[in-house]
This record gives structure tokens, C-alpha cells and sequence, in this order.
């Protein structure tokens, strides 16, 4: 075939073209069009998301893309969240760190999850990026107050500290005071996993007063009510707000205050923070509760009746993170108010209690399915399902992109008909065709993930546990989800066989975990061997892997498609081939 | 006639224009506030007084062709004229747009060399629109670009890795010091042993030292093992939560410290995360039920099991084969879309290595919830 000439550009020309692409997908296709572009586009990447740090190493990201403003790096994987990653397993960013000290000496923006993150990391940013701006830590440990003061003392231009959800060894309340007076940059602020009691409160004062570009403020539990009236005064333009302790003795001049306070901030459209709730308060927040998009009550300890009087006041949310004290009585309100919401999430209350302790069941999902056209997103902690209730919301939401459904006790059957959820299950992958992330839980025979298999071709994750009959349901699933990222397994009868066969099938998603199942390792060690762009990496903690027979199980496994090669950073429980046993010679 | 009868009677002649010369040798002459609309020509007129009259016409710069000068001056022509609302100039902007991709890349070369950047923003935006959501292979088919991206290339990132000679000491050293740490544990593994002397029960022990041909039941993860691990496993989540004192993971009322002796985890909740959608900490399973240690292959109907067993061994036999020829096959495939070699499925839903090599770099900085 012909191929007619190629139009050509002058570089500059390209490299404008480009400077309007912005999506990592697209950036990524643009590379791999022919030589030039590559290289054009690897010189004007100013963003870079590594969704895994072991996948590749600083130094090669820094050798293909010079010119990075902003750099996201992943570390732990998801189930670490669970305890189920030992600590000290790896995920530490100083290395990548020193790397870009000295090769990215204009970096902006660094945002990391589930990372160790040392002081002695901190302190490098501070000291070596002169122009840095925003740094998110979210889910990372290692840190404490102390490299945060180093972080407020040097960055001059910083624009947003965010440690949502991290772990902060909170040495000192007063770090806030290294923010020097001249500093009045600050646009987005998140405390929320502080714990220090004292707060040093004058220093936030003064700080939310200099700063007036100030729209996100998320304050930690130790912030009394009292307090939030003048902040909220100093800074009414606030947009994202975070309260601390919402308890207070009633007294009408503090509600009155607070309410005042509130009723300024025209721009408000999230809150959160709401720790310890004294229901008398809410009503403080009603004046702006017409204009809130995203309300999260996942701390908030309010019964049924507060929670239908506080939602009912917001009919424009978008985004509502509650707990199940709202019962299906408050979904139900819920689902007729809140017309435009996108994303609900309910968590448990009391997740280890044996009888339930509200009045939670698929009703309430089945209701919002119902009553929410634009419900995409949905995380949902109950203590019972049936297939029936599954069609039901597969039929009314296909737009649904996450379902995420969590019963309680393992191995639940449908309580109506006490046979498996295959056909539920079934039912939204059949429905939901653009199910990007999905959630099991329940009795789950094979059959589901042959559904799966079939029909989820758009899914991206998967999160099982307790399912499965044999090998032939991951078969199903490595198989047939074409799209499939990640896959996170735990206690399920998955061996050798299906893991093998979709060996090739590995080297295209981000990662596998694999815990409590029946693979054994000799397995980890064949695919370890032969496959020179995965890592497999067996996580035993009780004695190291290779001490037993090949055919025993392993405890974990975390494989993981990469082209930096074995880590070097591997603590003694975890076990990686070597170059040595690749070749044969150990 | 005077100058001032001239401008009476044709008032058009009294418009002054700019001579425009194409690199084709055409040359033309063009309103004066439109041809001044564009930067460079603009700046020949006035620093170097180009352009008054056809001997001395502004030499345009290659890129723009004769085609190009028209529709890059019908584009002065309507923006130059100030009073337009900035609804009208979008609308004209949006129906200018509109034309082959071809056209398109020319037009912005040539508006490029103008230095018009209006009009250089305006077609780079549309040729970003064009490439937005495309596979490369597309984008290859719109632009007539080639296919030159090798293999090696893509590969060379690995074996830069594996030759570094320090990695390789760092590796050898590690084997040792995992080799060391072996051997230790093999000196204190005696509660490893106990737990595998465990699995044998009196009788058997018996009937061994009796003599009796009974195969040796091996290493067998027995359920007292699962226990045992399980129990760890709690000790592991509830001294880590009390340690860490990770009430922040928690809502209220939810005490990490587990009640009852079967659970493992704690949950998680996610909260602040206002604008991240796709993450948060959710599941929770109660670790109650036993794993069942039955072998697992009677559940798998006979015919799928064989299929199975098919398949692992062509796996297996694939691997066994000589590793290095192996690359060198893959290296050599260049465009070829071979299918894949790694799975033995067939319905294609496992890339083949090649693709995987294409995609690896590029896809390790991609987008949240891409990689």
C-alpha cells in the first residue's frame, strides 16, 4: 500500500499541538505514533502518573522525560488497606526523591498514595524545589510534624498541603507557626488525619486570615465547634470545608455564631469532618445545605431522623459519604430529594456485631438505584442481598461505573431463595457496560466469574474474597475481561492452573494480588523465571518462602508487570526471583 | 484630476494595500488592515517598509501556499474588524475550523510562520481534538506518519537494567544475604517442624515406625495451620491499629480491637476525599470460614480440567524452550501483529508480547485508573 507523504511540522508546531492534549491516554498514544512525536512529546510531558513505583525506576522516567512539572507515584497496593501488606514491605519514595533533586530542580506538584514518606523526605522536597507547589500524601505513613514544619518553613509558592488519610506521628501542633507571616499562598489545606490536642490554633487563625485564595480547608477533630465561627469568618470564601469536633455544649450564642458564620460562605459546596456529632448543631449548616454538592457524614454518629432532616435540606448533592444509621428509611428520603447524586457511600457502623444494629438492607440501594438517575458510584456495606434486589438496580442504573458491595459475612447466600448471588452479580455486569470497577461479596459459585468474564469487558478492577469454586473462575476472569488493571483476590480456592495459562495475560495489567489462596511456589518461581517483565514477589512471613516445598502455597503474592527489574529494597519476608535463579545458578 | 476627485469618485482606490509575494512567485496585493492583522507581515512593513508596491512584495515564508494565504487572510479579514461580539468571532471561528485534516496541519504551519497566533491556537486545538482518543495506529493513519518505533527501543529500558554492573553485584549480594538468612532459619525452625509434625497424625506415626508402606503425607497446609496463620493475622491487624493508633481510620463507634476471635481486618472507610472517586478503602470480610483443603481439582468438570491441564503444559512447554531464541524472535517480528504467544486462550483477550512491549513505557506514566 502507498502511504502518502506525511504532512511535516515544525517541531514547535507539534509541540503546541501537543500542549493541548492533556489526558495520560492520549499522551501515551501520542508517544507511540512514530520516533518524532516520541521525542517531541517525551521532551513537553510536564505530567507523569507511575501507578505503581516498582514498575519503572526514577532514573528511567527522568532519562525519557526531562522536563516534568508533576510527578504521581503509587506505592502499596490497595489491600494495604486491610492490614494485609506487613509493614515494611517496601513503597518508599526517598529514592525517587533524591532522583528528582537533581534531575526535576523546577518540579511543582508531587502527590503520592499508600508511600512511606520519612522526614527525610520531606525535608528534600523542601529543600531542593524551589518552585514547589503542591504535595498530596494521601494514605502514606512514615512522617511527622517535623517535615511538615520543614515543608511550611521552605516552599515559599506552596498552594496546597493535603495528607488526607495519612498516618502523622504528631510530635508538635506547632508546625503551623513555621508558615512565615509573609506567606499568604495557601489555597487548599486537609489536616483531617491530625491528631495532635493542641492544634496550634492561633497560628491557623492567622494563617486562613493571610491567605485569600484559600478554598479548601479540612480541619482535624481536635478543632473545636466554638473555634470554627472565626475561621469561617476569616476565610468566607472557602469553597471545601472540613469541621473538627462537632460537639459543644448548647448554647444559643454559639449557634448562633456558627450559624452566621456559615450562612457568609456563598461559595460552600463540601463539607466534612462532622467527628463526634451533637445533633442540636446541624442546623447551623442548613443555610448553605442548598448549594452542597458533597457531603461526607462518615464519621458522623447521627441517628436515621437527623440524617433525613440534613439530607432533605440539599437537593443539589452530588456526592453523599454517610454511615448506615441512615437506614433504609433515610436512603428512601434520600433517593426522593437528592435528584443529581453520583456517588453514595455507606459504611458500617458496627461492622463486627453479630446481629445488625440498624435497619440497613438492599431496600435502601435498591431505593436510591430507584430514585437517582445519575447514581454512577456506589460502595455499600450491608448484612444482606438477594438476586432478585441485584437485577433490580442492574435494570435501573446501567450507568453505574463502580459497585462496590460489601456484605458483612462472608459466603452470604440470597436470603430470599438462599441460593448463590451469581445471577445478581451477573445481572450488573450484563447491565452496567461500563462497569469499571466492581466489588464481590456473598455466596459465589464459578458461575460468576463466568458472567464476569463475558460480559465485564470495560472492567478496570476487581476486588473478590471468598468466592469461587476452582481454578476455572480466575480463568474466566483473566481470560475475558480485556480490560482488566487490577485484580486483588483473597481466600479463594485460585491455584496454579488458571495462573499459568494467563501468564501473558499478567503483562498487561498494573498488578495481581493474591492472599490466602492455593498457588503454590513452585508456580511463583516458574512465572518468576520466565517471565522477564514481571515481578513476583512471595510475601511469607512465617518462614521465607523458599525454605519450603515448591509445592506448598504461598501465604501472599503480589505480581506486577515492570521494566525496572527486581527491586532492591526487598525486607527478608518477601521473596523475588533473583538474577541468579533466573539463570539457574543458585 | 487632484487626489481629492479620485477619492470622490472611486473611494476605493484611496484604501492602501500591501503586496504579498507567495513562495510560487504569485504575487498579490491584499487590504492593508488585513494583511497588517498577521505579526510578520506587519513587521515587514514597518521595520523594513516591504510591501508598498509590486517590486517590492513581502516574500512570504514557504509554508504558506497560495491556498493558505487566502483562507489565513479571510481570517483577518472578519477578526480584524473590532466591533464583533465574541459570540460571532466563536461561531465564525467553529464553521472556519471545518475542513480536511490535511488542510488543517498546513494551515497551521502556515499560520505558524505568520506568527498569527490566534489562528496557530485555534487550529493546534482542532488537530488536538482530532488525536484525542485515538490509538496511535489511528493517529498513524491520519497523518501518514511512519511506523518507525522498534522493539529494541522499547526493550532498551530492561537491559540497560540487567547490564548495569551494580545491580547485578547488588543482586548476588542479596542472593547471599538470602541464603544466609535461610540458614539461620533452618536452625530455629523448629516451630516450622512441629507444625509439619503436627499434620501427621498418631496413627501414621505409628504405622511408619511399624513398618507399614504408607507414602509419607508430606508437607500439607492442614487447617490447624490455617489457624494458626489466621490468629496471627488478627494479632497483626489489632496490634497494628492499637499501635499506630489509627483511630482516624475509623469512624466513631468502630473499635479496631477485634471483638470476637474470627475477625481479621479492620475497615476502612474513605472520608475527605472529595474529588477522588475511584479510591477508598472499603471491603471488609470477616474471616470466619475455614478453607477448604480438599484437593481442588474434583470440582472442576472433567472436560474443562482437561482443557486446562492442555493448557498448562503448552504453557509449560513454551516456556522450557530455549529462552534466548525466544527474544530474538520477538525482536525480529518488527510490525507483524503476531497473536499471542503467552496465552493459550483464543480469544485474544491477552495481548502479545510485542503489544505489551509497544505500550509498556508510555502506559507506566498513564493516567489514574489507566495502568
Amino acid at each position: 500500500m502507498q502511504k502518502k507523504m506525511a504532512y511535516s511540522f515544525p517541531d514547535e508546531v507539534l509541540e503546541h499541538v501537543f500542549s493541548f492534549i492533556k489526558s495520560h491516554k492520549d499522551r501515551n498514544a501520542v508517544s507511540l505514533v512514530c520516533k518524532s512525536w516520541y521525542e517531541i512529546e517525551s521532551w513537553c510531558r510536564r505530567k507523569i502518573f507511575v501507578g505503581n513505583c516498582y514498575a519503572v525506576s526514577p532514573r528511567m522516567v527522568i532519562k525519557r522525560f526531562p522536563e516534568v512539572r508533576s510527578v504521581e507515584v503509587k506505592g502499596k497496593p490497595h489491600f494495604a488497606d486491610f492490614n494485609l501488606v506487613p509493614d515494611g514491605w517496601g513503597g518508599n519514595i526517598l529514592p525517587w526523591i533524591k532522583e528528582m533533586a537533581g534531575a526535576y530542580p523546577w518540579l511543582e506538584e508531587i502527590r503520592l498514595k499508600r508511600m512511606v514518606v520519612t522526614d527525610e523526605s520531606l525535608e528534600l522536597i523542601a529543600k531542593s524545589f524551589k518552585n514547589f507547589k503542591v504535595l498530596v500524601l494521601s494514605s502514606c505513613e512514615g512522617f511527622s510534624t517535623d517535615g511538615l514544619a520543614a515543608i511550611a518553613a521552605s516552599c515559599k509558592n506552596l498552594k496546597e498541603l493535603d495528607l488526607r488519610e495519612s498516618e502523622v506521628d504528631d510530635l508538635s501542633g506547632h508546625w503551623l507557626i513555621h508558615f512565615p507571616e509573609t506567606y499568604t499562598s495557601l489555597v487548599s489545606l486537609n489536616i483531617s488525619c491530625l491528631g495532635s490536642d493542641e492544634v496550634s490554633f492561633s497560628a491557623l487563625e492567622r494563617l486562613v486570615g493571610r491567605c485569600p485564595n484559600l478554598r479548601t480547608l479540612r480541619l482535624n477533630r481536635a478543632v473545636p465547634l466554638d473555634k470554627i465561627a472565626s475561621i469561617l469568618h476569616r476565610a468566607p470564601q472557602l469553597v471545601e470545608f472540613g469541621t473538627g469536633a462537632y460537639a459543644a455544649e448548647l448554647r444559643p450564642d454559639v449557634f448562633s455564631n456558627l450559624a452566621g458564620a456559615f450562612s457568609n460562605c456563598k461559595e460552600l459546596r463540601s463539607l466534612s469532618g462532622f467527628w463526634d456529632v451533637v445533633p442540636a448543631y446541624l442546623p447551623a449548616i442548613y443555610s448553605v445545605c442548598s448549594r452542597l454538592t458533597t457531603l461526607n457524614l462518615s464519621y458522623a454518629t447521627i441517628q436515621s431522623r437527623d440524617l433525613i432532616k440534613l439530607v432533605s435540606h440539599c437537593p443539589s448533592l452530588q456526592r453523599l459519604l454517610v454511615l448506615d444509621y441512615i437506614e433504609d428509611s433515610g436512603l428512601e428520603a434520600l433517593a426522593s430529594s437528592c435528584k443529581d447524586l453520583q456517588e453514595l457511600r455507606v459504611f458500617p457502623s458496627d461492622p463486627f456485631g453479630v446481629e445488625p444494629n440498624v435497619s440497613l438492607t438492599e431496600q435502601g440501594l435498591v431505593a436510591v438505584s430507584l430514585g437517582c438517575p445519575k447514581l454512577q458510584s456506589v460502595l455499600y456495606f450491608c448484612r444482606r442481598m438477594s438476586n432478585v434486589a441485584l437485577v433490580t438496580i442492574a435494570q435501573n442504573r446501567p450507568n453505574l461505573t463502580h459497585f462496590r458491595l460489601c456484605i458483612i459475612e462472608p459466603k452470604t447466600a440470597d436470603y430470599l431463595t438462599l441460593e448463590s448471588l451469581d445471577v445478581g452479580f451477573g445481572a450488573i455486569v450484563e447491565h452496567c457496560k461500563d462497569l469499571r470497577r466492581l466489588s464481590l461479596s456473598g455466596l459465589l459459585t464459578d458461575r460468576v466469574f463466568e458472567y464476569i468474564g463475558t460480559y465485564a469487558k470495560k472492567l478496570e478492577m476487581l476486588s473478590v474474597a471468598f468466592a469461587g469454586d476452582s481454578d476455572l473462575g480466575l480463568h474466566h476472569v483473566l481470560s475475558g475481561c480485556e480490560s482488566l488493571r487490577k485484580l486483588e483476590i483473597r481466600d479463594c480456592p485460585f491455584g496454579d492452573k488458571a495462573l499459568l495459562a494467563n501468564a501473558g495475560k499478567l503483562e498487561t495489567m498494573r498488578s495481581l494480588w493474591m492472599s490466602s489462596c492455593s498457588v503454590s511456589f513452585g508456580a511463583c518461581k516458574l512465572l518468576g523465571q520466565k517471565m522477564p517483565r514481571l515481578n513476583v514477589e512471595v510475601i511469607d512471613e512465617r518462614a521465607p518462602p523458599d525454605s519450603r516445598p515448591e509445592r506448598c502455597p504461598v501465604e501472599k503474592l503480589y505480581i506486577y508487570r515492570s521494566v525496572a527489574g527486581p527491586r532492591f529494597d526487598m525486607p527478608p519476608f518477601v521473596w523475588m526471583k533473583d538474577e541468579d535463579s533466573a539463570l539457574g545458578l543458585s | 484630476m487632484s487626489e481629492v476627485d479620485m477619492a470622490i469618485i472611486k473611494p476605493e482606490l484611496m484604501k492602501s494595500y500591501i503586496w504579498l509575494q507567495t513562495a510560487d512567485g504569485s504575487i498579490q496585493q491584499v487590504e492593508q488592515e488585513v494583511a497588517m492583522f498577521c505579526p510578520m507581515i506587519c513587521h515587514e512593513v514597518i521595520q523594513k517598509s516591504m510591501g508598498s508596491s509590486k517590486n517590492n512584495a513581502i516574500s512570504l515564508p514557504q509554508r504558506v501556499n497560495p491556498a493558505m494565504l487566502s483562507l489565513i487572510l479571510d481570517y483577518c479579514r472578519f477578526h480584524q474588524v473590532s466591533g464583533r461580539s465574541n459570540k460571532e468571532r466563536k461561531s465564525f471561528d467553529e464553521r472556519f475550523i471545518r475542513m480536511d485534516t490535511k488542510r488543517l496541519c498546513e494551515l497551521t504551519s502556515a499560520a505558524d510562520s505568520l506568527q498569527l497566533k490566534p489562528l496557530v491556537d485555534l487550529t493546534s486545538r482542532a488537530l488536538a481534538r482530532i488525536i484525542e482518543g485515538k490509538s496511535p495506529e489511528e493517529i498513524r493513519e491520519i497523518f501518514h506518519l511512519p511506523d518507525d518505533l522498534t522493539e529494541e527501543e522499547k526493550l532498551e529500558p530492561l537491559k540497560n537494567t540487567t547490564d548495569d554492573p551494580r545491580i547485578r553485584l547488588l543482586n548476588r549480594l542479596y542472593a547471599k544475604k538470602r541464603k544466609e538468612l535461610k540458614e539461620r532459619e533452618k536452625l530455629k525452625n523448629v516451630e516450622v517442624e512441629e507444625e509439619r509434625v503436627d499434620d501427621r497424625s498418631v496413627d501414621d506415626l505409628l504405622s511408619f515406625i511399624n513398618g507399614d508402606s504408607r507414602d509419607s503425607k508430606g508437607i500439607k497446609t492442614s487447617k490447624s495451620k490455617k489457624k494458626n496463620r489466621r490468629r496471627k493475622d488478627q494479632q497483626k491487624s489489632t496490634s497494628g491499629s492499637e499501635a499506630t493508633k489509627n483511630h482516624n481510620k475509623e469512624p466513631n463507634g468502630l473499635n479496631s480491637v477485634c471483638r470476637s476471635a474470627e475477625v481479621g481486618q479492620k475497615i476502612q472507610p474513605s472520608f475527605g476525599a472529595t474529588s477522588n472517586l475511584q479510591d477508598a478503602e472499603d471491603d471488609i470480610f470477616a474471616n470466619k470460614n475455614e478453607f477448604d483443603d480438599a484437593d481442588i481439582d474434583d470440582e472442576i468438570d472433567p472436560a474443562l480440567k482437561e482443557k486446562l491441564d492442555r493448557e498448562v503444559e503448552d504453557f509449560r512447554r513454551i516456556l522450557n524452550s530455549n529462552w534466548p531464541e525466544r527474544m530474538q524472535e520477538i525482536l525480529s517480528f518488527g510490525q507483524e501483529r503476531k497473536p499471542a504467544h503467552f496465552s493459550l486462550n483464543g480469544n485474544g483477550s491477552i495481548r502479545s508480547t510485542d503489544d505489551f512491549a509497544m505500550r509498556i513505557l508510555p502506559q507506566l506514566a498513564s493516567q489514574p485508573g489507566q495502568f
